[in-house]
């Protein structure tokens, strides 16, 4: 639509008026957009209209302001819920079982913290203890090994001490390595003691008994003090912790060597 | 009379007080113009209730390069005015007063409330006429001419004329006030 022709036939005042139809409107909408001094004739006539319109205003009755206001926050709430407060309340109550399902939901998970707290400790317990088991196996095994190495040596030879009259349940294996100069014995067949008393192991040299240590029967496998130029080796019972020469009369084994 | 354009923002954001203040603002203008078209003081009371909420609901489909506040939300005022005389198949009587010149002492003093005042006034009749027929009783600018009995051409330039002369008339109305706080000061 041309600007004179919008002019000259009226559409500006037309359009203020609200009677043009769809088209026209979009005509005219698009003619202002495009000519900046037709804005300023449409603002004219609308300034003028609306002079008009406050020159001629009468004021409506009081109590519509509120009913109109009351519609307005009544329909703006409706979307969510029919009535207004019983949609507050619902919320409320929606907002009271979240609060009540996160509180219930926290002791929950504070208890399941707490037992996995304590099954964690016990854990960690059997954990440790089943570490110091190792480490006892290990160390049993390195023992055993070591051992083992001793008695498989080649130059080991193999005495058997069995018990004389005085206790034939005894039994000692001992194991000499000349080379080494090492003797180890195998206690697990020697009966237990009495608190006051201990086994001690000597060896015969040319007649004299020499201390080769007091037997500890707490360990299944002993290294004793190996005595060079033995010719016998000799356990007698004596008083606990050792004596200095042996009790003859409380000898229960002795083997010869080779 | 500005525009507001920071309370139309706020209605527009669906904030109810600025409902509230464009209804102090407007309320009465729209008011007028809704009885005037549909002369029935209950069911102008509706209209204008009516009128609100569309303003409330629609206002974000009102937008400010297209033209003034007012003008938008009278356009409403106007069909909801014209949709009920159409529904209530009223609009015969509406282009003439003289139906209702039969009527009681009461509706006529009613109806004496409605004349127009103000700067409209000071136009020439045939101006007075055609600018209230157009504006006031809702009738297009094709009804209005008929109405008059004059041709379309003539009628609009009876608007054009008449809106420059209210126009020219506003404008005397601000130089006068202008200089009259020139002079006070």
């Amino acid at each position: 639509m041309d600007k004179t022709y919008i002019l000259d036939n009226g559409f500006l005042e037309r359009y203020v008026l609200g009677e043009l139809d769809a088209n026209e409107k979009q005509q005219v909408s698009d003619a202002l957009r495009q000519y900046p001094e037709l804005k300023s004739h449409l603002e004219a006539i609308e300034l003028s209209f609306e002079k008009l319109a406050f020159e001629n205003a009468i004021d409506a009755p009081n109590s519509l302001k509120n009913e109109v206001l009351q519609k307005i926050s009544n329909a703006s709430s409706k979307p969510i819920s029919i009535a207004p407060q019983k949609s507050l309340r619902s919320y409320f109550n929606l907002a009271a079982s979240i609060a009540a399902l996160l509180f219930i939901g926290s002791i929950y998970m504070f208890t399941q913290l707490n037992a996995t707290k304590k099954r964690l400790e016990v854990v960690e317990q059997e954990n440790s203890k089943l570490n110091s088991n190792l480490e006892n196996l290990n160390n049993d095994l390195a023992e055993t090994n070591k051992w083992y190495v001793t008695i498989n040596d080649p130059d080991v030879q193999k005495y058997v001490l069995t018990g004389n009259a005085l206790m034939p349940e005894a039994t000692v294996i001992s194991y000499v390595n000349n080379i080494d100069k090492s003797v180890v014995i195998n206690t697990k067949y020697l009966p237990e003691l009495d608190d006051e008393h201990d086994y001690q192991m000597w060896a015969d040299v040319k007649g004299e008994m020499i201390n080769m240590g007091v037997i500890d029967k707490t360990k299944a496998m002993l290294a004793m003090n190996y005595i060079a130029n033995a010719e016998s080796l000799n356990i007698t019972i004596e008083p606990a912790g050792g004596n200095d020469h042996p009790t003859v009369s409380n000898l229960i084994t002795n083997v010869y060597l080779n | 009379m500005s525009d507001d354009k920071a309370l139309i923002l706020n209605l527009q954001s669906k904030n109810e007080t600025a409902l509230g203040l464009i209804y102090d603002k407007y309320s009465a203008a729209l008011y007028g113009v809704i009885i005037r078209i549909c002369k029935d003081e209950d069911a102008a009371k509706n209209i204008l209730q009516d009128t609100f909420m569309t303003i409330w609901e629609k206002s974000d489909s009102y937008d400010f390069d297209k033209g003034r506040f007012y003008t938008w939300a009278y356009r409403i005022a106007r069909n909801k005015t014209l949709n009920f005389l159409r529904k209530s198949d009223k609009l015969i009587q509406v282009e003439d007063l003289s139906v209702y010149k039969d009527r009681t002492e009461d509706e006529t003093d009613n109806l004496d409330h409605l004349k127009l005042k103000g700067t409209i006034k000071r136009l020439e009749a045939h101006h007075q006429r055609a600018i209230e027929l157009v504006y006031f009783n809702g009738l297009t600018h094709r009804e209005a001419h008929e109405e008059m009995n004059v041709p379309l051409g003539t009628f609009k330039s009876y608007i054009k004329q008449a809106l420059k002369q209210l126009q020219q008339s506003y404008l005397k109305l601000v130089t006068f006030l202008m200089v009259l706080i020139e002079v006070m000061r």
